[in-house]
C-alpha cells in the first residue's frame, strides 16, 4: 500500500498538471483514498499483524464490527479459526490451547463477553493465562458524553444508548481483566503491546475495538 | 448399570501417555487412580467447560490423545460445545460422560433430562463420527480398548451409580497429588510437561 501511495503521489505530482482538471482530481482522490486506508484499520490489516505476532489459532464469534475480519480468516491456511457457538467456550477452548503450547487470540463482542463471566473466571483468568482478547465495542457510539457513574435502571433502560456498552469497561474492571481502549489507529500497536504484557505477567488481558472493521 | 470404578479403572489400566481431564466427582476417584503428570484436574475451574479445554488441547497436541472424563451435568451447561468440537474434528479427542443422572457432589439432586437425554444421539447428531453407550460393564471394558484407538472425536456415554464425592477442593490435605496444587500452576505444569516429553506435532 505505501508503495501505491508512492506512486499515486508521483503521478499527481508530475503528470496531472500537464493534464486536463478531471485527471488532476482523479489523482487527487486516488492520494486522499490511499491515504485513507492506510490510516484506517483494515480487517487485512489487523490478520497481517495477528500473522506477524504468530498467532495459532483465533477462537470465537463474529459480530457487524470483526465480521471482516472472519470472513478472511476463513480463507486463511497459516491460522485456524475456531467459531464457537456461545463466547463462554472460547475462553475454554483458548486456555486448552495455550496449554498444549498454541498462541490464541480469542475475538467476541461486548455482549458475548457479559454472557461468558464464569468461563473466563475459571480459565484464563484463574489459570493465570497470557491470552488476549478482543473485545468489539457494541454501542460504544450511543455512550453519552458525560457518563454517569451511578448504572440506575433508568440509565440502564435508555432508549438512546446500548445498555451493554453501559456496562462494559464497568465488567472488565469488575472482572479484574486488564483492558485498553485504544483509537483506530493505535490498535496495532496496542495488541502487540498486549500479548508483551499478558506474557510479562502472566495474565490475560482485553483490547477493546471500537470501530466495525472494514 | 456400571459403578463409578466399573468406568474409571479400566480405563486407567489401558491409559499410556494420553492426556486425561478428569472434572467434578470424577475428579477425586481419578487422582485415587492415577498420578500422571499429563493429568488435569478441571477443578476450581468454570463447570461446563472441560470438554472445551480438552478440544484446545487436543488442536494444539494432535500427535497426542486426549481423555474428558465429563460429568452429565456438567455436559448439558454446554451442549452447543458438541457442535464446536465436531466442527473441529479433532480426530484424538475422546470425551467421555459419567451419565448418573444426578448433581452428585451437592448431594444426587437429579439434573434435567434424567433419564431421558441420549448423549450418544446428540454426539451423532452434532456431527460426531462415533458415539457410543455403555449401561453394562462388561460390554463397556471388551469395547474400550478399540475405542481408545478410533479416529474422532469419540463420545463415550456410559450409565453409572450415583455417588457421594464432595465438590472437589484444592488444598494440602486432598490425597489426590494433583489437587494439592493451585490450578494455575497445574495448567503451567501440564504445559510444561507436554514440552519437555515433546513428541511430533503433525
Amino acid at each position: 500500500m505505501p508503495s501505491l501511495l508512492k506512486f499515486a503521489t508521483h503521478l499527481r505530482a508530475n503528470l496531472a498538471p500537464c493534464q486536463s482538471r478531471a485527471v488532476n482530481r482523479h489523482c487527487r482522490t486516488a492520494v486522499a483514498v490511499l491515504k485513507f486506508q492506510i490510516i484506517m484499520l483494515t480487517a487485512r490489516r489487523l490478520l497481517d499483524e495477528i500473522k506477524s505476532l504468530s498467532i495459532t489459532h483465533v477462537v470465537g464469534l463474529p459480530d457487524n464490527s470483526t465480521a471482516a475480519l472472519f470472513t478472511l480468516l476463513a480463507l486463511e491456511k497459516e491460522i485456524q479459526l475456531i467459531t464457537v457457538t456461545r463466547e463462554g467456550e472460547a475462553f475454554a477452548v483458548a486456555a486448552g490451547l495455550w496449554m498444549g503450547g498454541a498462541k490464541p487470540l480469542v475475538v467476541i463482542q461486548n455482549t458475548g463477553l457479559l454472557e461468558s463471566g464464569d468461563a473466563l473466571r475459571g480459565t484464563l483468568t484463574r489459570m493465570r493465562l497470557p491470552v488476549v482478547c478482543l473485545i468489539s465495542y457494541r454501542g460504544f457510539k450511543s455512550l453519552p458524553e458525560s457518563r454517569s457513574q451511578d448504572l440506575s435502571a433508568e440509565e440502564l433502560s435508555r432508549r438512546d444508548v446500548d445498555s451493554v456498552a453501559l456496562l462494559l469497561e464497568p465488567t472488565l474492571k469488575a472482572w479484574g481483566l486488564p483492558f485498553e481502549l485504544p483509537t483506530e489507529n493505535a490498535m496495532l500497536e496496542k495488541l502487540r503491546a498486549a500479548f508483551s504484557l499478558a506474557e510479562d505477567e502472566m495474565r490475560p488481558r482485553a483490547v477493546v475495538l471500537t470501530d466495525a472493521l472494514r | 448399570m456400571l459403578t463409578q470404578s466399573d468406568f474409571l479403572e479400566p480405563l486407567a489400566r489401558r491409559r499410556t501417555n494420553e492426556i486425561v481431564i478428569p472434572t467434578m466427582s470424577l475428579v477425586r476417584a481419578w487422582g485415587r487412580l492415577s498420578k500422571h503428570e499429563f493429568d488435569f484436574a478441571f477443578a476450581d475451574s468454570a463447570m461446563g467447560h472441560a470438554q472445551s479445554l480438552a478440544l484446545g488441547l487436543a488442536l494444539a497436541q494432535p500427535a497426542r490423545r486426549v481423555l474428558c472424563l465429563n460429568g452429565d451435568g456438567s455436559m448439558l451447561m454446554s451442549l452447543g460445545s458438541l457442535v464446536t468440537i465436531a466442527q473441529c474434528a479433532p480426530k484424538n479427542l475422546i470425551l467421555f460422560i459419567a451419565q448418573n443422572n444426578t448433581y452428585e457432589v451437592t448431594g444426587n439432586q437429579q439434573i434435567p433430562g434424567a433419564g431421558i437425554v441420549d448423549f450418544a444421539a446428540l454426539a451423532r447428531a452434532s456431527g460426531f463420527p462415533h458415539a457410543f453407550h455403555f449401561d453394562d460393564a462388561a460390554q463397556y471394558e471388551a469395547a474400550l480398548g478399540s475405542i481408545l484407538t478410533l479416529n474422532g472425536p469419540t463420545l463415550v456415554a456410559v450409565r453409572i451409580q450415583p455417588g457421594a464425592e464432595q465438590p472437589p477442593n484444592r488444598r494440602e490435605r486432598e490425597d489426590a497429588p494433583y489437587l494439592r496444587r493451585s490450578i494455575a500452576d497445574s495448567a503451567h505444569r501440564l504445559r510444561s510437561a507436554l514440552f519437555s516429553n515433546a513428541s511430533p506435532r503433525s
